[in-house]
């Protein structure tokens, strides 16, 4: 819990700088531009729904985190924007592009890292980009031997490129389709659980590129059923639970849905919540010290009045709702309201049994 | 990475596509870079100096034929003429249409199976183009097969026969340039059919993403095929039977070419790619990337 709440602090500086579309993303009325817009769409596999009514929107410039179980429609949802997937129903617009009819028109600006890297085995590392590159319209003939070296600088990979596929490691496999997703400048990079198999350093990696991305402009969809990765990362989430989406908008709308509270870690917490009482700020205690409502005060304010009755003061920060209870709560509450529709069954097959 | 302009100032992505020939070169470095195809090239390029070699050193070691029939087959097989099509003739029946069968499916169901089909179509690259790309790469290694094939038959015979021995299967003699010229009806003929066998594999390559499945229909195939045309029963079906114009194929040795089974054959195995290659069309772009 403590952990996933210093990723969040830490990651809030960086959401500050994007932005411009952070406030009014939601499947509802976003009035800006939006790289990828999907409109109840609906896929059923032989019977069985993968996706079902999903309304999602991709702002330009966002980093969209695609969050849920294995098994939620993430790459479900993925396959029917890139056109992969014809949806059973409902409109995909890609680019401002209906998919998959008009894919020859939006893919090119799109890179795409989907259900893991697949490449062959018998050729090196650079033999497979150029190979992925011959395929790429926006690269000229003669610029594809240095789109492939960049490419391979940027993800780490120059040293290797030159060996054979087959043994490369998980996370050098994993490398080696993010530099096929990045071989043209784009202005879409959808990444499907992009660091599977990575060691925490090939994660900070896939973060940094992430980050180089959006400052550039791009927008990037990632799909992951990691919390932290996402927090650590996205401007923007959808939760997908079960093939529909349970929630999404900004990070920060999400995380900040609870109240707001500062808390304060004091070994005199008695004594804090009496100053702060008499001050008029609800506060009560917590383990470790105090948690102080911020409905009508600021915490510099707090913190002034602790300090100001002699309250030993180790650290105060805002509470912040982890993305892990914001996921439990709505997934959780998404089963709850199931649960009355599967015991009227149970009643029924009783019923019928004798 | 660049900045692109935004979508907000009303930027329109329009149609884009990579050069046809640079996916057609790509896709052919691709087949004859894979070590499978190296060994079966050279495989069937030692099958001529292999049959040439053992016929000719086993006819002249004793010094004299034991029975009538030895000194036409050992002519035969140091014929620069007799034994090229002679090799292409046995291998037809399995070993050259089993190559094209395995290039059919690498082609798409080994593409699906490690995952860069789909690389394919994000690019993108639109279905149709990508069977003509795949059915193109295909056709050239069945072309390859058949030519190296050839070649190294051709300068066989004509190290061990020399240049006298052109005879043609009705008694009369031919010149080089005349030999070469059935040597290239022979190559197109049977190349043709390899095509057939190929567009037949990359149907069957369109519905699995298990190369051996479509390895394995092929076979099946042609042996079924073959078991078939031994049917007296069934005689009606066997017009249908792609290989029932393959044992025609020593009739380029005749004088003049008996051209009846031939074009028959042709024809039937433009049939086979029209179908296969239909076939193979409707499902690669009705299929879930």
């Amino acid at each position: 819990m403590s952990a996933i709440d210093i990723h969040a602090r830490g990651a809030t500086s960086n959401r500050g700088e994007v932005a411009p579309t952070s406030g009014g993303a939601g499947a509802d009325g976003a009035t800006s531009a939006l790289v990828a817009r999907a409109r109840g769409l609906r896929k059923v596999y032989r019977g069985a729904v993968a996706v079902d009514s999903v309304d999602m929107d991709v702002p330009e410039g966002a980093v969209l985190g695609m969050l849920g179980p294995n098994g939620s429609g993430k790459t479900t949802m993925i396959r029917m924007l890139l056109g992969l997937v014809r949806p059973t129903e409902g409109d995909v617009e890609l680019l401002g592009q209906p998919m998959p009819d008009a894919a020859s028109r939006a893919l090119p600006h799109v890179g795409a890292l989907v259900e893991g890297p697949g490449f062959h085995p018998f050729l090196s590392g650079r033999e497979n980009l150029l190979r992925v590159a011959a395929a790429e319209p926006l690269l000229p003939t003669t610029g594809t031997r240095d789109a492939v070296g960049a490419a391979l600088e940027r993800v780490g990979l120059s040293g290797a490129a030159d060996r054979k596929y087959r043994g490369y490691s998980l996370g050098m496999k994993q490398r080696l389709g993010l530099a096929g997703a990045l071989l043209v400048p784009r202005k879409l990079v959808v990444l499907d659980e992009p660091t599977n198999g990575l060691d925490p350093a090939g994660t900070r990696e896939v973060r940094r590129i992430i980050g180089e991305l959006r400052e550039s402009g791009v927008s990037v969809l990632v799909s992951s059923h990691l919390l932290a990765e996402v927090e650590a990362t996205c401007t923007h989430v959808v939760v997908l639970h079960e093939g529909t989406v349970v929630a999404q908008g900004s990070l920060d709308t999400l995380l900040d849905s609870g109240s707001p509270a500062l808390l304060v870690s004091t070994p005199d917490a008695e004594t804090a919540v009496e100053a702060l009482r008499q001050n008029r700020t609800p506060a009560r205690l917590a383990p470790g010290g105090v948690r102080v409502d911020l409905t009508a005060t600021e915490p510099s304010t707090v913190v002034e009045t602790l300090v100001r009755y002699g309250v030993a003061i180790d650290e105060a920060r805002r509470e912040r709702t982890g993305l892990e209870d914001v996921f439990a709560r709505l997934t959780q509450a998404e089963a709850a309201e199931q649960a009355p529709d599967v015991e009227p069954d149970h009643v029924v097959m009783r019923e019928v049994s004798p | 990475m660049t900045t692109v302009d935004t979508l907000a100032a009303g930027w329109q992505p329009t149609r884009a596509a990579a050069p046809f020939t640079r996916l057609v070169w790509s896709e052919l470095r691709w087949i004859f870079r894979r070590p499978r195809t190296l060994v079966v090239l050279g495989v069937l390029g030692a099958i001529p100096v292999i049959i040439g070699l053992s016929v000719h050193l086993s006819g002249s070691t004793d010094g004299g034929p034991p029975n009538g029939e030895a000194p036409l087959f050992v002519t035969f097989a140091s014929s620069a003429l007799a034994l090229p099509v002679g090799t292409l003739s046995v291998t037809l029946m399995f070993l050259l249409p089993l190559t094209v069968a395995m290039v059919g499916a690498d082609a798409i169901a080994g593409e699906q199976s490690h995952g860069t089909l789909r690389g394919w179509l994000l690019a993108p690259v639109t279905r149709g183009r990508l069977l003509t790309v795949k059915a193109l790469g295909v056709a050239v290694a069945a072309l390859v097969a058949v030519t190296l094939m050839t070649s190294t038959g051709v300068v066989t015979g004509f190290v061990l026969g020399g240049t006298d021995g052109l005879f043609t299967l009705s008694g009369t003699s031919l010149t080089v340039v005349e030999a070469l010229g059935r040597i290239g009806i022979t190559i197109s003929w049977v190349a043709v059919q390899l095509f057939a066998v190929g567009a037949v594999a990359l149907a069957i390559s369109t519905f699995t993403e298990h190369p051996m499945v479509v390895v394995a229909g092929i076979l099946a195939g042609d042996i079924l095929f073959g078991v078939l045309l031994m049917l007296s029963a069934v005689d009606w079906l066997h017009p249908f039977l792609l290989t029932v114009s393959w044992s025609a194929l020593p009739d380029v040795l005749r004088d003049p070419i008996p051209t009846g089974t031939l074009t028959e054959g042709a024809l039937r195995a433009g049939c086979y790619m029209l179908i296969g290659l239909s076939i193979a069309y409707a499902r690669l772009t009705a299929k879930d990337g």
